[in-house]
């Protein structure tokens, strides 16, 4: 049997689970407390050493929190699932939301009034001394203005912490704290006191030391903590466990592992010493399999249920982990979610399979805990053992949507053309969502901006104009463009414009979080900051880069084949009718209306409301495509219910317009229109550098942006209506690609994914009874092999479940993907009759 | 290998990638029109006639009026029952270039062997992975006997597995022609009792079963039964038909297809009514007697294909 199955957890790690699912997120305040002491104590001192001093302060400070059960032990909040502010990098928002934080429909989390009162106390101090204050001094008129109409948003760092890195862990493994703080000495001691730099290197090796000498007493903390805990423990079994605990956290992170047990705590000390310095997400733990199993292969004492069990305590640990986001970043990354990426299998440095016995063990915790975190990742290569990808697709079907798939074969050409070696390019890690970087030697902004290509296709065909604002050149009006060329010209120049205004956002960012946020803890255990005697935020890591990603790609590519077939080949409409269909939203209510409007977006929160009270009654499963089929369902029961005048001739163009071939049918005709609307943006994007002296490369991924950003779209010529959502990521338009997964994915494939070298994301969706038995998994893997010979860069799956195909069943048009096949016959769905449907509802979940 | 001609065209009405039942591995299916029974479950029914067939879905139609334009023959009109008079209609598809919404579909399109194998090799890489390939349906494949077997050929040219779905009603000829380049047989055999396969089939089946016995010694052989209740959802039915398999030469395995009723839509799209309407679909499980029954033959039963 090629289905291996999965064991049952622990009953302590049941026990774990069950505390995280129940737990109530709250907002606390002692880290902004310290973080504000700390600053107006230092108010002297170099930016470097401030975060230095801040640094100490905290973790010197911090409640020291130990649950019952644990094993592996270190939190950043008192609470579960709870979250510390960072005030230094933006805090207004937060102030905004006290009242209101608790009861909002999207990621809510209590604020108690006394935390409330502490927090607005620390808040006073920062007025115009965030990092979002003086990120926004630099950027001009023209940047806020295409932000402002949703153009582009850099919402990511302009709030918050940039993270979205993957740091040395083996290192902390391999020599501890003492072994870092030993480098720093001794790169301080090499220095050239000639240097012009001199004086601010050394700086930054005294920051540097004051940071991980506070780090080493936070963990010794810990041990006294556990020891105290010990001393009246009356279980005899929980006080042995509590005495190993202390001893483990008196030894790492301070020196370096000597079994797996320290390792697993102290890398967990890394993962959360990371997120307490500073707030950025996607924190990603990143190969975990390649740095971890040396120290369990080394340790012959430890039985294979033990360091089970050890893995899954991390990966519920992983699920304390969470970070308050306003109200509207909330909606955009709904169900608590902060990226941290774990990925296993690949390649070595030297080009030999990497996959081990952890890499297994973790697709078994994913399988125990069944949590969001990890965002769980494996890679896939021409040499990955197929019993390796066939594990990975039992997994899958698990209906969790992990593991994300990721394509060797892609990735490391893609990195090696941005100047990543062959070796350091080998042994790439994920970062967040799908963004792929040389582990613990790169700085790589990958989150930098959400970019909507699809807005810009507005644009273009108004001119240069949103409404009546002319934010973009003039470029022509559409009525005066006689052929896809002479459209595609006049994008290019929008794209132009836009890209430019993109590059400068980012970059103000930048130099903002270079000037006021240097982050010591992080800069040590990033190559080469030591070496060059400088922070990750000033261009200490050897690889740099900005990773704005675009989507609206699909929407692109389906709107301009649709001209091309409709207007400039069958002339079936002209372009002046088009674009008077379009600025009537094809005859339906929508657009200007603004009860309309707010209908669409009140019915959008109480749908979020729902997908997460449901995604949290499931044990937390978070499954990224299935929120947004939910977020989209409000666009056409509130904007395409009906046409709002009797105005039939624009109803009858969009039917006309609909009419045509769509992306993610595995046809030329208009897939490679939206490859070339996709590289015109990427092409744009690379043309950039940012401060640290990186170059800006393209990523193509909206998380759930899509659905949230779709809302500043008016009318697209393929007939979407305004307001609707947009394809997600590489992915066809909802609903669009009816040939069934293989086809979608040659598609998909076909948009040149080496190109968006800061990744792209492609959601797939199954239903279970095509995955059933061996020959399902068997099939599944054929189909990821396939995509990936086709040079595809990732995929993940969902599997379809009741729901959703009761959701199919109420909204037809946006699932006429979702095919059933029986021998010698197949079918849409949707296209069933009601009975038929509610026959295959019933039989769904039951298929393995 | 023989010379493949690849102008030689014929009539195809879809091309379904991703199918999972129908053959090893994941596999493109060719439906081939025309079909020589009239079977009342059958799931296809646009298939049954040689000439194409136009699908009229009304929820679809914007009332626009061009199609009755562009029809030469008048044969559509709101006055008729079904928009499309189908005694008029001949499948030239004027109407359905004319449709702009795409509410007009044309079942059946004449195309070359190159045509086919141009759309076939946007999945060759699956196929290869999966251990899939090509598998010709219907209608029923031996009805254009020259263009399966030349289509059989090409793809065999390629280097892809092939496998026909078959009613086994066609003449000797046919069979000669076509059987020698698949890999996969998957024969239908409907009911052994002559008067009760020629009631819901509309032939009876000693051509049926006599070409069996040929067809196995050609090629790989896998017998299929639709199971049908009040046709042959019965285990002396499966009995007799596991029976006569087992005569047959290298036969191992025994395909039992429950009942599903996924095409019933089709008949309201083409004007047609569906005789099985009260009959409800069965489920895998339904099946354990008459796979139980296979299996004490010695076969190998797998429900569903």
């Amino acid at each position: 049997m090629l289905a291996k199955g999965f064991s049952e957890p622990t009953e302590r790690v049941k026990r774990l689970k069950k505390a995280i699912v129940d737990a109530t997120p709250y907002v606390e305040s002692e880290r902004a407390v310290l973080v504000t002491e700390s600053y107006k104590e230092t108010e002297g001192l170099s930016p470097i050493m401030r975060r230095a001093k801040a640094a100490e302060k905290i973790f010197n400070n911090l409640p020291i929190t130990i649950h019952e059960d644990e094993l592996v032990v270190g939190s950043i909040t008192k609470n579960l699932r709870s979250t510390e502010i960072c005030p230094e990098f933006s805090y207004d928002w937060v102030e905004k939301e006290f009242d209101t934080m608790g009861t909002r429909l999207a990621d809510p989390f209590q604020i108690p009034k006394e935390t409330a009162a502490e927090l607005h106390e620390a808040f006073k101090y920062w007025e115009g001394k965030t990092t979002s204050a003086l990120a926004e001094s630099y950027m001009s008129q023209e940047t806020k203005d295409c932000i402002a109409n949703g153009v582009f948003t850099v919402g990511n760092y302009f709030y918050g912490g940039v993270g979205h890195v993957c740091v040395d862990y083996g290192k902390v493994l391999r020599i501890g704290f003492t072994g870092i703080i030993k480098q720093v000495i001794e790169a301080m001691t090499k220095l050239d006191t000639s240097d012009p730099e001199y004086i601010k290197k050394k700086n930054f090796y005294e920051a540097l030391v004051i940071t991980y000498s506070a780090a080493i007493n936070f963990a010794h903390r810990y041990a006294a903590k556990a020891r105290e805990l010990a001393a009246v423990c009356p279980d005899p079994v929980r006080k042995a466990e509590l005495v190993q605990i202390a001893a483990n956290c008196d030894r790492v992170p301070e020196h370096g592992a000597t079994n797996f047990y320290e390792a697993c705590q102290a890398f967990w000390f890394v993962q959360i010493m990371l997120q307490i310095e500073a707030n950025g997400h996607s924190i990603s733990p990143g190969r975990f399999d390649q740095y971890m199993y040396p120290f369990l292969k080394a340790d012959t004492n430890i039985s294979r249920e033990f360091a089970q069990e050890l893995v899954d305590c991390i990966w519920v640990k992983l699920n304390d982990v969470n970070k308050t986001r306003d109200e509207i970043s909330a909606q955009a990354f709904a169900g608590y979610a902060v990226f941290q990426n774990l990925i296993v299998g690949g390649q070595t440095e030297d080009g030999l399979d990497a996959t081990n016995d952890v890499s297994y063990m973790c697709m078994e915790a994913v399988a125990h805990v069944r949590l969001p975190a990890p965002s769980f990742s494996i890679r896939v290569h021409q040499n990955t053992p197929d019993e390796f990808l066939y594990r990975a697709c039992e997994v899958t079907r698990l209906g969790l949507g992990v593991p994300a798939m990721y394509n060797d074969e892609v990735i490391i050409p893609a990195l090696c053309n941005r100047g990543v070696s062959l070796a350091d390019a080998r042994s790439y890690c994920i970062i967040g969502c799908v963004e792929p970087q040389c582990p613990h030697k790169t700085e790589g902004w990958h989150d930098a901006a959400f970019f909507n290509i699809a807005k810009v296709l507005e644009i273009t065909l108004n001119n240069g104009k949103v409404g009546d604002k002319q934010l973009g050149p003039v470029t022509g009006d559409m009525t005066s463009f006689t052929c896809l060329e002479d459209i595609f010209a006049a994008y290019k120049k929008q794209m132009e414009y836009f890209v430019y205004h993109l590059a400068e956002a980012d970059n103000c960012v930048d130099f903002a979080h270079a000037e006021r946020a240097p982050l010591p803890f992080l800069s040590a255990l990033v190559d080469d900051c030591i070496g060059r005697g400088k922070s990750v935020q000033e261009g200490g890591a050897i690889y740099n880069f900005t990773g704005p990603q675009a989507f609206g790609v699909a929407d692109s590519g389906d709107s301009l084949c649709a001209i091309k077939k409709h207007v400039f080949e069958s002339k079936e409409v002209t372009m002046a009718q088009l674009k008077e269909a379009m600025a009537h939203n094809f005859g339906y209510s929508c657009t200007a209306s603004a009860p309309a409007a707010q209908t669409a977006d009140c019915s959008d929160e109480s749908k979020i409301y729902e997908a997460i009270k449901r995604i949290l009654s499931n044990n937390g499963s978070i499954n990224l495509a299935e929120l947004q089929n939910e977020l989209s369902t409000p666009s056409t029961t509130t904007c395409a219910a009906q046409p709002a005048c009797s105005n039939a001739d624009y109803a009858q163009i969009k039917r006309i317009m609909e009419n045509t071939p769509w992306f993610g049918n595995d046809e030329d005709e208009v897939d490679m229109i939206a490859r070339r609307c996709g590289q015109i943006y990427s092409y744009e994007v690379e043309k950039y550098k940012n401060p640290r002296g990186g170059q800006f490369q393209a990523g193509c991924y909206p998380v759930s942006a899509n659905v949230l950003f779709g809302k500043d779209v008016a009318a697209l010529p393929d007939g979407r209506l305004a307001k609707a959502p947009l394809a997600d990521g590489v992915s066809p338009r909802q609903g669009m690609d009816t040939k069934g997964p293989t086809a979608a994915a040659m598609s998909v494939a076909k948009l040149d994914h080496a190109n968006y070298s800061n990744g792209t994301l492609y959601n797939q969706k199954f239903l279970p009874s095509a995955l059933a038995g061996d020959e399902g998994l068997m099939r599944f893997a054929s189909v990821v092999r396939s995509y990936f010979d086709h040079k595809g860069m990732h995929v993940q799956f969902n599997v379809i479940d009741k729901a959703t195909l009761i959701a199919a069943q109420q909204n037809p048009e946006q699932y006429k993907d979702l095919v059933v096949r029986v021998a010698g016959y197949s079918a849409q769905f949707t296209v069933l009759a009601k009975e038929v449907q509610d026959d295959i509802i019933s039989r769904t979940e039951q298929s393995f | 290998m023989d010379s493949i001609n690849y102008n030689l065209s014929g009539t195809v009405f879809d091309i379904q990638r991703f199918s999972l039942h129908d053959g090893p591995g994941i596999r493109t299916i060719v439906f081939l029109k025309g079909c020589a029974l009239s079977c009342q479950w059958c799931s296809n029914p646009e298939s049954q006639k040689t000439k194409p067939v136009v699908m009229y879905k009304q929820a679809d139609c914007l009332h626009c009026g061009r199609c009755m334009t562009a029809c030469k023959l008048g044969a559509i009109s709101p006055n008729n029952k079904h928009w499309i008079d189908r005694s008029i209609c001949t499948g030239c598809g004027e109407c359905v270039n004319a449709c702009p919404a795409g509410a007009l579909v044309l079942k059946g399109k004449t195309m070359t062997v190159q045509q086919v194998i141009q759309e076939l090799k946007k999945d060759a890489t699956t196929y290869r992975r999966s251990g899939g390939g090509v598998t010709l349906s219907g209608g029923e494949p031996l009805m254009q006997s020259a263009f399966a077997a030349e289509l059989l050929k090409a793809c065999k040219g390629q280097g892809w597995n092939t496998a026909i779905e078959t009613t086994g009603l066609g003449t000797a000829e046919a069979i000669e022609t076509v059987i020698p380049y698949v890999d996969t047989v998957l024969l239908d055999i409907k009911h052994i009792d002559p008067e009760q396969h020629r009631k819901y089939t509309g032939s009876t089946n000693e051509v049926i079963l006599k070409n069996a016995v040929r067809i196995s010694q050609i090629s790989n052989t896998v017998v299929r039964v639709p199971v049908i209740p009040g046709f042959n959802f019965s285990v002396e039915a499966i009995q007799k038909i596991a029976e006569y398999a087992k005569t047959l030469m290298g036969v191992r395995t025994i395909h039992l297809l429950p009942y599903h009723t996924f095409g019933e839509n089709k008949y309201d799209l083409l004007g047609k009514e569906y005789l099985l309407k009260d009959v409800k679909p069965l489920h895998p499980e339904d099946l354990a007697a008459c796979k139980q029954a296979v299996e004490s033959y010695g076969f190998q039963c797998v429900i569903g294909g």
